[in-house]
């Protein structure tokens, strides 16, 4: 069976990393192109632009590089990158657009993400209708809500990890979270005994 | 485990020891879930709908094609590489992207076309290099103040460079370019459509980047199509002769290929497909005549051995029209076609002898059976 893209650090990431900061330029190719495209994937929620997100990318590593010698060497890589790369592509969307005056309430507003449902797992009808249901409260979660389900469920990040990607309080994050949550399960307490029952009885 | 035993499907849903065990299984959890389901037999069919409900649930992402990650890791390898490896790295100063500078260039530019008298000048064919060359050996941005001129409008826009070199923007295009060129070369950035025709000036080559592509040329015209969202990145010659080359990446020049080469001649095109690095050479969709207007000559055929048609019209387009001169030899042909495009008049051509035309590598090719007998 095909599997969604498994999203921890692979186990060698740290080595790679403290290779990094050791000045090794095998590993901050490795580095980059292990997590090119799972960065690819979170800077392009935050711009549709292409070839923004590329350069913020390369950006990112080119500074990281420069700056080896002031790196932690106790991170967690991936979370780590996300949260640097998501900083520096609000600070240079900041410069470019200024005349659009992009508050910090502004820049959380812009994570566009498009959740789909595949109907290859699905098995009956019934189920199809709820998964539905469910990428439509999805759909209509505020955004910073969206993100954070994004980065606890669709990328696996702890409590901790996301407040450093996203800039905010564990405790923010725990709040944001349960809202959401909650916001999932309400609407959709009201039409699951039905569905339930019928996939029951089929 | 206990908690599961009254869980609802979105409960589970929600659930991220239940979400990991769905989407990265591992021998331990398989164990522990399958364990705890064999003593929870009533939860099965919810835990079912919840397995769906995990796995159908997607967030669609959109990878980078892989050439494009590699060409922009090769990049950043080839910056940390340099020698000057000790030098503090700072951003490149993208300033002419500032909105400021869009409006002081656009100002800037409107008054210097108003100071621009304009001289006409018929561009001399001459050798012009285009070749490809990996995101590695981009210039670094050249230190020179950068006009940008971005076309917003709907109709073509007319720039006139410090070298009287004169480019038509299309709509949706920028160029950036420098106020005065520098004093060995003449180099401006592409991002859309433009037309080129560029004023001789051998010690001087002028040099367009383009996506992929760096066209380089002494004085010549030509068109460049090379949109960022494009799939491809074309160059067609309109006089002038052009030579496209590629290159393989520089990280791989161990392994690096022979450069390959092909030659553009006016009414040719290059398209460089950007996702293959392949380069197709062929045809400008519609040919023009490119001797100049005295000596076009008459394209009324009475009796005419075909042959000599074909050499008529290969002369005045400066196409390669190759053919079976023994098996046409006997088809004349009886037509008037001054005023048709060239596709027009090769297809009522190949129509009168019964054959075919195709255009390959840029040639325009004759398929017949020969009209001898039918004669």
């Amino acid at each position: 069976m095909k599997l969604p893209f498994h999203r921890t650090d692979a186990p060698d990431d740290n080595s790679t990393w403290q290779r990094f900061i050791a000045g090794d330029v095998d590993a901050f190719e490795q580095l980059m192109s292990m997590h090119f495209q799972g960065l690819f994937h979170y800077g392009s929620k935050f711009s549709r632009d292409k070839e923004f997100v590329k350069d913020a990318i390369q950006d990112l590593f080119l500074i990281l590089w420069e700056k080896r010698r002031k790196l932690s060497h106790e991170v967690v890589v991936r979370p780590y990158l996300m949260a640097s790369l998501r900083r520096l592509m609000h600070r240079s969307q900041q410069s470019r657009f200024p005349i659009l005056d992009i508050s910090k309430d502004n820049q959380e507003a812009n994570f566009e993400i498009a959740f789909s449902v595949e109907q290859d797992y699905i098995e009956h009808e019934s189920t199809i209708v709820l998964a539905n249901k469910l990428k439509h409260l999805l759909d209509q979660l505020p955004t910073r809500q969206k993100e954070v389900i994004y980065l606890k469920f669709f990328q696996e990040m702890d409590r901790t990890q996301i407040s450093e990607i996203m800039d905010i309080s564990p405790q923010t994050v725990s709040n944001l979270l349960q809202i959401a949550i909650k916001q999932l399960k309400n609407y959709w307490g009201v039409t699951l005994p039905i569905f339930f029952l019928m996939h029951i009885l089929i | 485990m206990e908690q599961y035993k009254n869980f609802g499907v979105d409960d589970f849903v929600w659930d991220p020891f239940f979400r990991q065990w769905i989407l990265t299984p591992t021998r331990e959890s398989n164990t522990e879930w399958n364990n705890w389901l064999a003593a929870n037999p009533d939860c099965e069919a919810t835990v079912a709908q919840a397995r769906q409900l995990v796995l159908a649930l997607r967030v669609n992402e959109t990878n980078l094609p892989e050439r494009e990650v590699s060409d922009t890791i090769a990049a950043a390898m080839g910056r940390i590489a340099k020698p000057a490896q000790e030098e503090e790295y700072t951003l490149p100063n993208r300033f002419y992207q500032s909105w400021w500078f869009r409006i002081a260039a656009s100002v800037i530019l409107l008054l210097a076309i108003g100071w621009t008298i304009r001289i006409y000048r018929t561009p001399a064919p001459q050798l012009a290099v285009t070749e490809v060359v990996p995101d590695t050996v981009k210039p670094m941005e050249p230190v020179v103040a950068m006009l940008e001129k971005v076309n917003t409008g709907s109709a073509p826009i007319t720039i006139r460079l410090s070298d009287k070199s004169k480019i038509t923007l299309k709509k949706g295009s920028s160029l950036r370019y420098p106020s005065t060129f520098e004093a060995s070369q003449r180099e401006v950035y592409l991002t859309g459509e433009a037309f080129f025709d560029i004023s001789k000036d051998p010690e001087r080559p002028f040099i367009v980047y383009a996506n992929e592509l760096v066209t380089k040329v002494l004085g010549t015209s030509f068109l460049i199509k090379a949109y960022p969202t494009s799939r491809e990145v074309t160059v067609e010659v309109k006089t002038g002769r052009v030579s496209v080359s590629t290159r393989t990446d520089r990280l791989n020049a161990a392994t690096r290929r022979e450069t390959e080469g092909v030659i553009l001649s006016p009414n040719q095109k290059v398209i460089f497909e950007r996702n293959e690095i392949r380069m197709v050479k062929t045809l400008v969709e519609r040919p023009a005549i490119i001797v100049s207007k005295a000596n076009i000559p008459q394209f009324q055929f009475e009796d005419t051995p075909v042959s000599e048609a074909f050499g008529a019209i290969a002369k005045a387009y400066g196409i390669a029209i190759l053919f079976d001169e023994e098996l046409l030899s006997g088809c004349p042909i009886t037509a008037t076609l001054d005023n048709q495009p060239l596709h027009d008049k090769l297809t009522i051509i190949c129509k009168a002898i019964e054959a075919t035309y195709e255009i390959v590598d840029g040639q325009i090719i004759i398929n017949s059976k020969g009209c001898k007998t039918d004669i």
